[in-house]
Formats: structure tokens, sequence, C-alpha cells
């Protein structure tokens, strides 16, 4: 028996022979996976992607490496073609090529408990190896520590490695409230950013590009915030582990018609499968919730694992991070921008995420929870424990945590992890 | 009482304070203060002193782990998890506050946990910025400050522009004498060994500070005019976290090196923390952070931390630099290689010692430090 779910874009087989592939694997299936026939589509957006992203020059464009929370839209309102490490990293860790390019880094110094994503990206500059080969100098660097302050660190050695400038929007953690200075800050902030491009590119900010980017920015958000939602259905017609690999677009082309296009067809597709009361297994017993990052090399496994139990992962507070909850339009376009990259999920303290988790339990109607304790994510992973117990406190759903990471497979004993997850599986049932 | 007396009386004092736990640290501490626990340099003790209060700094402690796991990962440094159990086993029940300053990712995530567990009556998270490079940053600290200023008032006592400047004064009167102490030590380490060096920087965090102050004079009038040392030591610098322990001094003093300077948080970079005392006092305590480089944990542009370094080490005449880290620090880790390049570039040997537990492999780390100071050491 075995699942598939969507394909890395870049894979070596033609669409022919991977479409041959995916109908032969399903039908040998006790639980059937539906392919989304939006996977060609999404295939070939993010093929369009890297390849402009390997050779700027063709398209006349700068390139500016970002990290996944920053705030991209002034970036493609100034033109330029924003590079996500993380999301490579990921693309990396899905390949399995995460090992040999983190163990480069460490051989260059760089300690192995650093995060794995930062060991990553600095193995592949180093070596030049990786999914796209070497990767086109980038012309700046921007950094937002919305996510975590590792990113502080990794892009400062990025800056010297490529001796280019960076760019640091400082979003200060919010552990209650959002301060009203600290929302000040990050407005401020914003208004140096958009002089740090000017300077950069050496040409004006448009003020009405801007609004046409975050216009579509904001269109592909709510499409995708809609398709998650669609997985409150029983039978979920997509599960997070689809969400992981159809997020890309929304983290790297947020702001593009391209996204906007590509998450109206997903969308599409989606409310037929609800019209038609299909799942995306054919057999949905157990639904549960996924926190944290996921483990990139072994997300078919899981699956796997999972749907041979019945149990769909039918939400996850990862892909639902990009979902710019706050944004006040009420507010000046570029200050409500600010304030919606302050307060994003992983710059919220565990009340936040508390509530966070407790919310989906309650609106997937999940029957549990399983927590990714990270190796590489300590802003994700810290407080895991206790998040855990009271979120069971509060919903009276039972919790699993796993202990991996999320692109080095050194850290991660996966039969451990099955044993825990049938096992936490069994005590669901029972129950 | 002779002077080699009052020397031996004085290092007794510090050596005292420095040697309890923290539970029985609490029978020291000055009856008229209540004890506010804070980490890091990023906390204006100034404040906390002005408000009425004794700044109590939490450097960790080689603490039996058996409560901390339950709460933590694994991968987070010694400071958080010694800290943390510190809490749990109920160490820590003479505070009557603790100050988050947020620094790393870790020290963010203890944060949350130390306030679930509800054992301390008071918690306050200053949210010092990342970045430390900016007007926007300079203006938004000072609004942090301000808040901070606020909380301390709220809950321990008024602080009066008069206070607040007299505290300034203390620091930065300390800040002198350490210094001078620093500046004494390369040719005074037979009267000022490495471990008695460590406990008179540990104890500064922990006593009431006017008799700190005290006994800094006290310490610097006793020493001897001249040193009694010779020069053949080999001098070595000390890079890394706040590891002021005197295991760690005794054991690269006695392969044979004397510690000529420091970059520890709770070393030198304690002492790039002046305030000027001719201006508002809370713009004094705000710009000082942007003035110097103090933490790997703020960016203050991408080459920040090496231009200090390398300035500090040439400075002080090292014949190598010894990193002593943290296991699990990020941020020291992911600047350590574009370091140990720089030096070595200009010649200045370098070593590693990662450490997490001070007491942990005490064996192995002395032998990497005894081949280390052979390696400088004149044939």
């Amino acid at each position: 028996m075995r699942n598939t779910f969507s394909p890395s874009p870049l894979r070596g087989e033609g669409e022919k022979v991977w479409q041959k592939k995916i109908m032969t694997e399903t039908a040998n299936e006790t639980n059937f996976y539906r392919k989304i026939n939006s996977t060609s589509a999404y295939r070939r957006l993010m093929i369009a992607y890297y390849f402009m992203m390997k050779h700027p020059n063709w398209f006349g464009k700068k390139v500016a490496w970002i990290t996944s929370g920053g705030p991209v839209e002034p970036l493609y309102a100034m033109g330029v073609l924003p590079f996500y490490p993380e999301n490579y990293g990921a693309m990396c860790g899905a390949f399995r090529m995460s090992v040999s390019l983190c163990e480069a880094a460490e051989h260059k110094g760089y300690s192995h408990d650093l995060c794995s994503y930062a060991l990553t990206d600095i193995g592949s500059s180093f070596t030049g190896k990786g999914p796209l080969g070497r990767l086109p100098k980038p012309d700046f660097l921007v950094c937002c520590n919305n996510i975590c302050g590792t990113v502080i660190k990794w892009y400062e050695v990025q800056a010297r490695a490529f001796n280019v400038p960076v760019f640091f929007f400082d979003t200060p953690f919010i552990y209650d409230e959002i301060e009203d200075h600290t929302l000040k800050y990050v407005q401020d902030q914003m208004k140096e950013y958009i002089s740090f491009l000017e300077k950069q590119l050496k040409h004006p900010f448009s003020e009405k590009r801007f609004q046409k980017v975050c216009s579509r920015s904001f269109e592909a958000v709510n499409l995708w915030k809609e398709i998650l939602e669609m997985a409150r259905r029983h039978p979920a017609p997509l599960a997070a582990f689809d969400a992981f690999i159809h997020m890309a677009p929304v983290v790297t082309l947020r702001g593009t018609p391209w996204a906007v296009r590509y998450y109206k067809k997903l969308k599409k597709e989606m409310e037929q499968r609800v019209r038609q009361g299909v799942g995306a297994f054919a057999h949905e017993e157990i639904r549960l919730v996924w926190d944290n990052i996921p483990i990139w090399y072994d997300i078919r496994n899981l699956s796997k694992l999972l749907s041979s139990q019945g149990a769909v992962l039918v939400a996850d507070t990862y892909t639902s991070a990009w979902a710019l909850d706050q944004l006040d339009l009420a507010q000046p376009l570029m200050n409500g921008l600010a304030g919606a990259y302050a307060t994003i999920h992983l710059n919220r303290g565990f009340e936040y995420r508390v509530q966070k988790m407790a919310s989906l339990i309650q609106k997937y109607d999940a029957h549990g929870f399983i927590m990714h304790s990270n190796r590489s994510c300590k802003p994700y992973s810290l407080g895991q424990y206790d998040l855990k117990q009271e979120v069971t406190r509060l919903t009276g759903k039972p919790g699993l945590i796993i202990e991996a990471d999320h692109t080095d497979s050194r850290s991660y004993a996966p039969e451990e992890v099955e044993k825990q997850i049938r096992i936490f599986l069994d005590i669901i049932k029972t129950k | 009482m002779n002077k080699e007396t009052s020397l031996l009386k004085i290092l007794k004092e510090f050596e005292t304070i420095t040697s309890k736990g923290y539970r029985e640290i609490a029978s020291f501490l000055p009856k008229d203060r209540v004890p506010f626990g804070f980490f890091c340099p990023y906390v204006p003790e100034e404040l906390i002193h002005a408000a009425g209060a004794l700044p109590f700094r939490l450097m960790g402690t080689a603490i039996k782990m058996s409560h901390a796991q339950a709460h933590l990962p694994t991968n987070c440094c010694h400071l958080v998890k010694s800290s943390l159990e510190s809490l749990l086993q109920g160490e820590l029940d003479f505070l009557k506050g603790i100050i988050f300053s947020h620094s790393c990712d870790a020290m963010q995530g203890l944060a949350d946990i130390w306030a679930l567990q509800k054992r301390i009556p008071l918690q306050f998270n200053l949210m010092i910025a990342s970045r430390l490079n900016s007007e926007p940053s300079r203006i938004y600290l000072r609004s942090e400050i301000e808040r901070f200023k606020n909380f301390l008032e709220s809950n321990v006592g008024k602080i009066t522009p008069q206070d607040l400047k007299a505290s300034i004064r203390l620091f930065n009167r300390i800040r002198e004498k350490v210094a001078e102490i620093y500046a004494r030590r390369p040719k005074w380490y037979r009267e000022i060994s490495g471990s008695d060096f460590a406990r008179i920087i540990r104890a500064g965090y922990l006593m009431d500070r006017r008799r700190y102050l005290e006994l800094l004079d006290e310490f610097l009038n006793v020493l001897p005019e001249t040193p009694e040392g010779t020069e053949d030591s080999v001098p070595v610098y000390l890079a890394g976290n706040m590891t002021h322990d005197a295991p760690y001094f005794s054991y690269i003093e006695e392969a044979g090196a004397v510690i000529v300077q420091d970059d520890l948080c709770s070393g030198t970079r304690f002492l790039r923390l002046m305030v000027p005392e001719d201006i508002d006092p809370m713009e004094g305590l705000t710009n000082r952070y942007f003035t110097s480089f103090v933490c790997p944990n703020k960016h203050q542009g991408a080459h920040a931390h090496a231009e200090t370094l390398l300035g500090e080490v040439q400075k002080s005449g090292a014949k190598g630099v010894i990193f002593l880290l943290y296991k699990y620090c990020e941020s020291h880790f992911f600047d350590y290689p574009d370091l140990k390049q720089a030096l070595e570039s200009k010649g200045i040997p370098t070593l590693l010692l990662e450490v997490e537990d001070p007491s942990f492999s005490v064996g192995q780390l002395k032998t990497r430090i005894q081949a280390f100071i052979e390696m400088l050491s004149p044939i």
C-alpha cells in the first residue's frame, strides 16, 4: 500500500511517466489517495519561477534573497525577483540532498547544532550543489526576524560571503498584545525598507504599482485561506501534506498574477471535491492537526503511515502562517502590511499558540494533534511540551510529540516515530 | 591588618558569595532591596537599582537536571536549562521578579515557559530591538526602556531622576574599577589568580552593588605596588558567552597561560555599557546600546562582531584566542567560522571549547587547553 501526494516541481521524470507512476501507485492502495489535478499547473509554475531565479539576467532582473516571513510585496513592486533560501532548503530536504549540504557547511566550521535550513543554504553556496545547482549571486538580502532569530545570523553570514548589503526588518516578538510603539517601529522600518530598495535599484518606488502588487498578494492569501478552510469538510478535500507542497506559490509568488491564477484553479478543484463529497483519501477515520514545519524528507512515508490507519492531517499551524490574519485594511496600505507581518503566528507568544491550536482542532473537528519537536526550529519547538498539555486540557483531545528535524535526516529515527504514531492512533481509536 | 591579610579577606568575601547555590545566597543579600533576577546585559541594571531593588544575574549553575527536560528540548544551552531547573527546584523562590530581555530564540521560549510555572511573583519581558543601528530602533528602544521603568515604578518604587543618576554613577564607578582590575591582571596574575578573578567578576552580579564597589576599591588599594609575576605565561584572549566560572579560568592558567582580556558577556562586554553622566539618563541608557557591539544576537551590521573582536584581540597582545562557547548557542556558532578565519588570517591561532555543564568532560577540556597553550609557548 502506498499513497502519494504532490510531487516536487523539478523531478527528473517526465510528466507522462510521472502520471503513469501515480496511477499505478494509487491503484494499489488500500486507502486511495486522490491526486490533485492542479499539481501539473503547480509544477509548471514553480519550474518557471526557479527558471527565472536561475537566470535573472535573461529577464533583466535583480535578485534579493528574503526570509520566508519577510514583506515581499515591495520587492515585486520594484521588479525584483525574490529568492527564498528556506523554501529552497525545504526542496533540498524533499530531494534528500540536505545532509550532504549540511555536512559541507560543517566541514567549513559551522556547528551541526545550527538550523539545517541555514546549513543547507550555506553548504549549497560553498559547493554550488543542490537541486538547482549553483545559485546566482544575490544583489542584496532582506531579513525579517518575525519567524526566528536564526535568520539574523544566517543572513549576516551570507551578506559577508557574497559581499552584498542586507536590510534587516526587525519585528519584536509579541508575548501578549502588540504595543503602540512596536507597531510604530515596524511601520517606520517599512519606510526605511523602501528607501533601501530605491538606493539599491536606483529607481523610485511606485505607490501605484505597490498597490497593485498588494492587491494580488491579498487575493492570493485569501484564496489560500479559503482553500485551507475547505479541509473543515468531512471528508477533507485536501490534506495538510498537500498544503505543505501547494503552499510554495503563496510563499514565493504572492503579489504576482500567477499565484492568484494558480490558487483560483486549485480552489475550483477543491470546491468540486467538496460538491462531490470526496476527500483527499478514500478512507478518513481520524482527523489530526499538525504543528511545526514538515519533516520534508519523510512526508511520503508519514503520509503513508497515517493513511494506512485511516488518519488524515486536516490542518496545520505552518501553512496557515501565510494567511496574514491581522491585516488591517482600514490603515494606509504600508502600515497595515507592516502590522500584519509583525503579528504572524511564529512571532506570537504561548497563549496565542494555544488558542490557535485549540481553535484549529475545534474548527476542523480533529480527534487529536501531532507536534513535530523540530531540532532546527527553536521558536516553534520550545514550549511544545507545555503547549501539548494546555491544548489537551482545553480541547480534551490527545496530542503526540515526535522528534525530528525539518531537513536533516541525521536527527530522525523513523522506526521510533512510526511506533509512537501507531500507538497514538490506537489510543484515539479506542476513545 | 597588613595588605596581604586584607587581600585574602576581600577574596574570601567574593568566594563566599560565589560559592553558594542560589537558595543559600538569599541570606547574604541586602535586606532593604528586593531581588530581581535577570540574564543579560541588555537589562538596564541601573533602573532596577534606582527603583530600590537588587539586580541579581542568573549565570547558570552546575545543578543536576531532573525537571527541566519535561519542558525543554535537549538542544538548549546550559544557561537556559540550568536556570529553568533552578526555578523548578525552588532555588529561585527568593526572587521577587524576573526580567527577560529578548536575546535569542531559546530565551524567547524560556520566558513563556517560565511564566507558566507561576513561581516568581513578577515577570517583565523587555523587548530589546534586535537591530541596533538605526534611528527607528533607537526611538523604539527608548520607549521600551520607558515601559520597563513604568513597570518598576508600579511594582517596586518611584524612580526619581536623582535616584537614576546616582544609580548610573554607581554602575559607572563599578565598571571603572573592574576595568582597572582587567588592566592590571596581565602583570598581577600571581596576586589575582584566574579563579579569583572569575569570582570577583561573578560576585558583581549577585551582591549589593555599593558593597561590591567598596570591595573593589579596597582590593585595588591592597594590591602590591609592583607585581610579583614574571612574564613567563602565554597571553591569551577568551571569547564567548557568560562563562565567568572559576574552573575555566583555572584550567587555562594552570596550563601556563594568562587571560589578558576577554570578550565574555559577563566580562568586558559589560564594561562597554558606560553611560554618559551629563545627559538625560534615559537617553544615556538607550544610546549606550548603539555605541558599541555588545552581543552577536543583535544586528549592528554584518561585520560588527569580527571588527570588534579583531581590534580588541590585537590591542590585548594575546598570542591566541580561546572560544569558550555554550553548546547550542546559535548566535556565537554562526559567527565562529568567520571569526576564526579573520583571526587566523592575522596569524592569531584559535581554540574552540564547546561547553555544557561547567563540570562536564573536565579531563578532555584540560588536555585540549594544555595542547593549545603548548603550541603558543616559545620553544
